[in-house]
């Protein structure tokens, strides 16, 4: 062995022996009691009204501050460390997400709807504790960096024209704020991979067992979040260094054999489901390095009142929602194949269909030989609708052709808005405040004087509705129109409306993407409630010990709805056009040249002479061509022209020789060329 | 045609029309295969004319369909790598060796102890001259410390306290190496670091004239001492001979610096990503206090490197990571064994999501230390050597990515420590593209990176060490700045085709019009010279 290597060695040996003193004695001697790094996993199912249940995996780690813990960890993902303090982060979300959510049926006024559904695509916002004059590069590199992080194109988020600042409808942080969004990225498992990666167990152990490739990515949504939060920068926030929060949230359809069966009523019974059916996979071993692991079933309060109703009508309420038979939960409308650690209720709800049921079970008691087989069974068809957010917000374009065209954002109510209970009534009476938030690319080019409303479908002056209004009109491929609106609409309203006309822009040719013929996306608007809270508070024995899904529950934030993507058709040009000038161009120049070649080069008398012997000899070539081959047509013997014969043959030789020799160099320069 | 023809071309078409009356006048001429007349050239000359001004333009076309490519110093860069290939780079050695206890009046007198000293190490070093080690640039000083005072040499050395070793305490300090070690670093150390921190190091051998037996011992330090009774001649050799083989070679065998031994990212930055991978946490979780590591060990390694290398140091605890080769039970050695041939599968590159670094961006080397502690399935896990032993250390490195430990842990003890054979480096494959723009920001860089690289040489061969690695460092960050430009990675290729496509439509049909007529009219031109001359010898 080379002695340089040795040396080299006994220096690494050297600092490993050392290390494994250092920490062999550490480790044992571990008794202070301190902030600790904290890693919890939960997941969170519920069945929804259309035959779907929402899963909703909800993984927190917790870094205590680096002031008093050091930069060393034993749990917190290293490259999320490393992020934050390279890029100053306060806080950051990241989401990828594919499909729509659906908040007619799935609900919108709920913590998990309103704080972890996200738009189509890419979303990425992010607030950096950075002087403003260094937010933008801060930005740029951040995206670069999370890029290479998840496997995805978040790197286009750099350009100026993709990103905006909005300044007080998205967050309530001005000026540190960006937020840009690609509603064309796919998403898929090398996304998700990397987010695994950020888990201490990553899918090898914990619920994140259950994420099976092919069933996750069957589903109706499938949105994958990372939102974190730091301390680091702050002297405010002292008990906790960076919070990092992942969601998976997936919406599947359990694949049920006996869907087809229905009652006497007419309704059809909801699939009943395991985890094993929804997920293809068995949840096993709990992650041992999470300080908890939990999985909950919610019923939505609605359904849980529709319950009541049915019971009512039967037997005692109070009675059947405990009852426990053999380690089961049963009742008469379904069955829960384990009896659940705990069941928490909401309390002081603010929906009027009344507060929702947790069954709350502990995967402390379960291993890889006893696995957690969860079974949903119900035994009777039951119709329930989720809370709704007081407006269902969509939005649509409107007019023809490829100059110019017109967005509309239209607010229809819905059900529940008849009993509005917290809208802040002031001298002009009950009014209900919307926020809309909408970023436009630059080449639609909204004129923002255009901006008209109706309330109730009759025109209303912006003065009367809107309360407060930004407007940030795009520049030409530097940077994207913004529109931040702040709406008082009065409390008993059944629709409101927004429409903005816009131009369509020209692009250069440069900047079409691959596949322009598709159209152009603008990114989702987002449409907030701040009257509105989206929390679910449950009553909790012990609030030191809660669980941070719970919690996040617990906090308050506003309702909040993304419309839907719209895709904009451009005017595309002919790709090849210019070529096809610069061909056409050039072949009338060499046609020119070559004829004005030809005659400075004629000799006219010769040529007299020479057509003149061709006279004579009467026939040329193409004649004999044609000749022959009207005898061959009729089947007669060819008689050639006598004088002729020889001549003639022999030029017809030469044209199949030049003919030939043609051919051969084609052939050869294509063969070359390939 | 008649009309816009020169007398000359006039001729020719006349001689045609006059050619049919002279037919009959002259009975032998055949107006087939003769004429009277000289053929014309204007027609040739026009055809030639356009066809000679195609291929004039022809560079003109070559120029415009050019890729810019920013002048790089090819000839500076050749001069530089040539020169450092001819004449390795060899850096100032000072020697100083000091006597004790020898008298004045002995045979030799201190110059020409210094004159034998440097004779054998000729001997010793040889004429091969390898690069990064002395060669013959050093120069020996020479201090006679005796009971009547000291005497020098002509080349003055550094200062040495005269009689510093006479003290009492000698005898005491002798017992112990260690002691005697940091004895002599604060008699020699304290003199060398003002005066002379500038111009390297000195390396000194104290030889000790004392009754007992020879005993030779290099300490930590850049000194080594000999104590003993011995002759002058035998001395002199051996103090030669330190020098030489320990001082300049570093106590190795063959003298070769290995140069791809730097784990020096391409901008100075060295990242030290230290890992503690827990194979299976069910089994068990260790965990290490990192901060105290970091603290107190690498703090002082990462300080005193910083003029190489700009080091950081990160480290990460990881979960659920099995080794990816094979281990057996052994019943001898009641531990599971993994040979040495498994050592390229051992690291698990699907599980082992060592890379997870943002600190280290694009260019930085990352140095990977990882420490495995085995899954209880395959407790204590040894890595046995190719003849059949099992490895001191349990460990082994892998040059340029870093090394792996395996640790056992105490309950299922068996000893552990570290050696290692090699895995092979891969080396960066780098193709030329011929048709790359270059622009002139990277030519810049190219040109900065050559002067810092002279000045780093230059700094080197004066023995200005530490300007010299800075110099060195930024050479190879601005090389690699430059090697590795965005606009290199993005416009890195512009195809021929794409400017034949272009131009073809053009080009292409009028140059066939040109080349036609070229050969038409020199066929034409021949055949008519030929009926012209064949009429000649028909009218002689």
């Amino acid at each position: 062995m080379p002695t340089s290597t040795r040396s080299e060695m006994v220096r690494l040996k050297l600092v490993l022996v050392l290390f494994i003193l250092c920490f062999a004695s550490t480790s044992t001697g571990k008794e202070k009691e301190r902030i600790e790094e904290q890693f919890t996993e939960e997941l969170l199912l519920r069945p929804l009204p259309d035959r779907k249940v929402l899963a909703h995996f909800h993984f927190d780690t917790r870094a205590p501050p680096t002031a008093s813990y050091g930069r060393h960890h034993r749990i917190f993902p290293k490259a999320i460390y490393q992020l934050v303090h390279k890029f100053q982060v306060r806080e950051m979300e990241l989401s990828f997400t594919q499909g729509r959510w659906n908040y007619e049926r799935w609900g919108g006024y709920d913590p998990i709807a309103s704080s972890n559904v996200k738009p189509p695509g890419v979303e990425l916002w992010a607030v950096f504790d950075v002087p403003q004059d260094q937010v933008d590069a801060s930005w740029k590199n951040l995206t670069h960096t999370l890029s290479g992080l998840f496997c995805a194109s978040v790197n286009y988020l750099e350009s100026s024209t993709a990103y905006s600042a909005p300044d007080w409808s998205f967050r309530e942080f001005s000026g540190n704020l960006r937020y840009g969004t690609l509603p064309r990225e796919a998403i898929c498992t090398e996304n998700l991979t990397p987010w695994l990666k950020l888990l201490p167990c990553r899918d090898k152990a914990g619920l994140s067992g259950l994420m099976n490739r092919s069933s996750i990515y069957r589903g109706f949504y499938h949105s994958q979040r990372l939102h974190l939060t730091s301390g680091e920068f702050n002297s405010e926030a002292v008990n906790y260094g960076i919070m990092l929060e992942q969601t998976l949230t997936v919406v599947l359809e359990p694949n049920t054999l006996e869907s087809g069966v229905t009652r006497s009523s007419g309704l059809a019974l909801q699939p009943s489901w395991s985890l094993s059916s929804l997920f293809g996979r068995e949840l096993g071993e709990r992650c041992v390095l999470a300080k908890s692991s939990n999985v909950y079933v919610q019923l939505e309060g609605s359904l849980v009142s529709v319950l009541k109703n049915k019971w009512e009508e039967t037997s005692a309420y109070e009675a059947d929602t405990l009852s426990y038979e053999e380690g089961s939960l049963s009742n008469p409308s379904f069955e829960l194949s384990v009896s659940p650690n705990r069941i928490i209720k909401e309390v002081n709800s603010l929906h009027p269909e009344g507060s929702s049921i947790l069954y709350h079970y502990m995967m402390e008691n379960y291993s890889d030989s006893k696995p957690f087989e969860l079974e949903f069974k119900w035994k009777s068809p039951l119709v329930w609708s989720c809370p709704q957010a007081p407006l269902h917000a969509s939005r649509f374009l409107m007019g023809s052709g490829n100059e110019r065209g017109a967005i509309a954002i239209s607010l229809q109510a819905t059900k529940r808005s008849d009993d509005f209970l917290v809208a802040d009534i002031d001298e002009k009476g009950c009014r209900l405040r919307v926020d809309v938030f909408q970023v436009v690319p630059w080449y639609v080019k909204v004129y923002y004087h255009t901006l008209k409303l109706f309330v109730d479908e009759k025109p209303q002056s912006q003065a009367d509705i809107i309360e407060k209004m930004r407007v940030s009109p795009s520049e030409d491929k530097v940077s994207p129109g913004v529109m931040e609106l702040i709406l008082r609409l009065p409390c008993g309203v059944k629709s409101a409306a927004i429409t903005l006309e816009f131009d369509k822009g020209f692009l250069h040719i440069d900047e079409y993407p691959p596949d322009a013929n598709q159209g152009f996306d603008i990114p989702s608007a987002v449409v907030s409630f701040p009257d509105f809270q989206a929390t679910t508070h449950f009553l909790e024995d012990n609030s030191s010990n809660e669980s941070p899904l719970v919690s996040k529950m617990k906090e308050r934030s506003s309702v909040l709805s993304y419309t839907e993507v719209l895709l904009v058709p451009l005017t595309t040009p002919d790709f090849s056009m210019p070529y096809n000038v610069i061909t056409i161009t050039c072949t009338v120049f060499a046609l020119y040249f070559g004829s004005l070649l030809n005659a400075l080069r004629k000799r006219v008398a010769e040529e007299e002479r020479r057509l003149k012997s061709k006279a004579a000899n009467k026939s040329g070539r193409v004649p004999l061509l044609l000749s022959k081959l009207l005898a061959k047509v009729r089947g007669r013997p060819w008689e050639p022209p006598q004088a002729a014969s020889t001549s003639s043959s022999q030029i017809s030789y030469k044209l199949i020789f030049k003919v030939i020799l043609v051919a051969g160099i084609a052939a050869g320069w294509q063969y070359y060329h390939e | 045609m008649a009309e816009i023809a020169e007398p000359a071309g006039t001729s020719a078409a006349t001689s045609s029309t006059t050619g049919e009356k002279n037919n009959s006048d002259v009975p032998d001429f055949d107006p087939k295969t003769m004429r009277k007349t000289k053929p014309g050239l204007k027609r040739l000359f026009l055809t030639f004319t356009v066809f000679f001004s195609f291929l004039l333009g022809l560079p003109f076309l070559l120029k415009s369909i050019e890729i810019y490519r920013s002048p790089l110093p090819f000839r500076d860069i050749d001069s530089l790598s040539n020169s450092i290939d001819s004449t390795p780079l060899l850096f100032p050695c000072r020697f100083h060796a000091v006597f004790v206890n020898f008298d004045a009046s002995t045979e030799f007198t201190a110059d020409e102890l210094g004159f034998s000293i440097v004779s054998h190490m000729q001997k010793f070093t040889g004429s091969d001259q390898n690069c990064g080690t002395c060669g013959s640039n050093y120069t020996v000083s020479v201090t006679l410390d005796s009971d009547s005072g000291c005497v020098h040499n002509q080349n003055v050395g550094p200062a040495w306290r005269c009689g510093a070793l006479k003290d009492s305490k000698l005898d005491e300090n002798l017992k112990n190496d260690e002691d005697f070690d940091e004895y002599l670093e604060s008699v020699l150390g304290g003199g060398c670091e003002g005066s002379l921190s500038n111009d390297g190091k000195v390396y000194t051998v104290v030889v000790v004239n004392r009754d007992e037996g020879v005993r030779a011992v290099v300490g930590k330090h850049r000194h080594g001492w000999i104590v003993g009774r011995i002759l002058e001649a035998p001395m002199v050799e051996k103090v030669a001979e330190i020098f030489v083989k320990v001082f300049v070679n570093g106590g190795k065998e063959e003298g070769v610096i290995r140069s791809e031994f730097m784990p020096v990212g391409a901008d100075g930055k060295v990242v030290l990503s230290f890992s503690l991978l827990n194979a299976d946490p069910n089994d068990w979780i260790y965990d290490w206090d990192f901060q105290d590591i970091d603290d107190i060990l690498l703090a002082r390694i990462v300080e005193a490197l910083s003029p190489l290398a700009n080091i950081s140091v990160e480290s990460q605890v990881l979960y659920h990571t099995p080794k990816s080769s094979f281990a057996y039970w052994d019943e001898k050695q009641e531990s599971y064994i993994f040979s040495t041939k498994d050592l390229p599968f051992f690291v698990n590159s699907n599980e082992w999501h060592l890379d997870t670094s943002i600190a280290a961006d694009g260019r930085s080397k990352v140095l990977h230390f990882v420490v495995y502690v085995p899954s209880a399935r395959e407790c204590p896990l040894l890595l046995q050597l190719p003849h059949g032993e099992t490895s001191m250390t349990n460990g082994f490195i892998s040059p340029m990515w870093g090394g792996v430990v395996v640790w056992n842990p105490p309950g299922c003890l068996r000893d552990s420590e570290n050696t290692g054979p090699l895995m092979h480096k891969i080396l960066p494959q780098v193709q030329s593209l011929p048709r790359m723009i270059i622009m002139d920001e990277i030519g810049k860089q190219v040109t900065f990176s050559l002067e810092a690289a002279k000045l780093s040489q230059s700094n080197a061969s004066q023995g200005n060490f530490d300007a010299s690695a800075v110099s060195s460092r930024q050479a190879r960050s601005l090389a690699e700045d430059a090697f590795y430009h965005p606009s290199i990675m993005s416009v890195s290729y512009y195809s021929f085709e794409h400017c034949f496509a272009v131009y073809s439509p053009f080009f292409l049909p009028v140059s066939l019009h040109v080349l036609l007529a070229v050969v038409r009219e020199v066929k034409r031109y021949k055949q008519e010279s030929e009926k012209y001359k064949a009429w000649k010898a028909k009218g002689r």
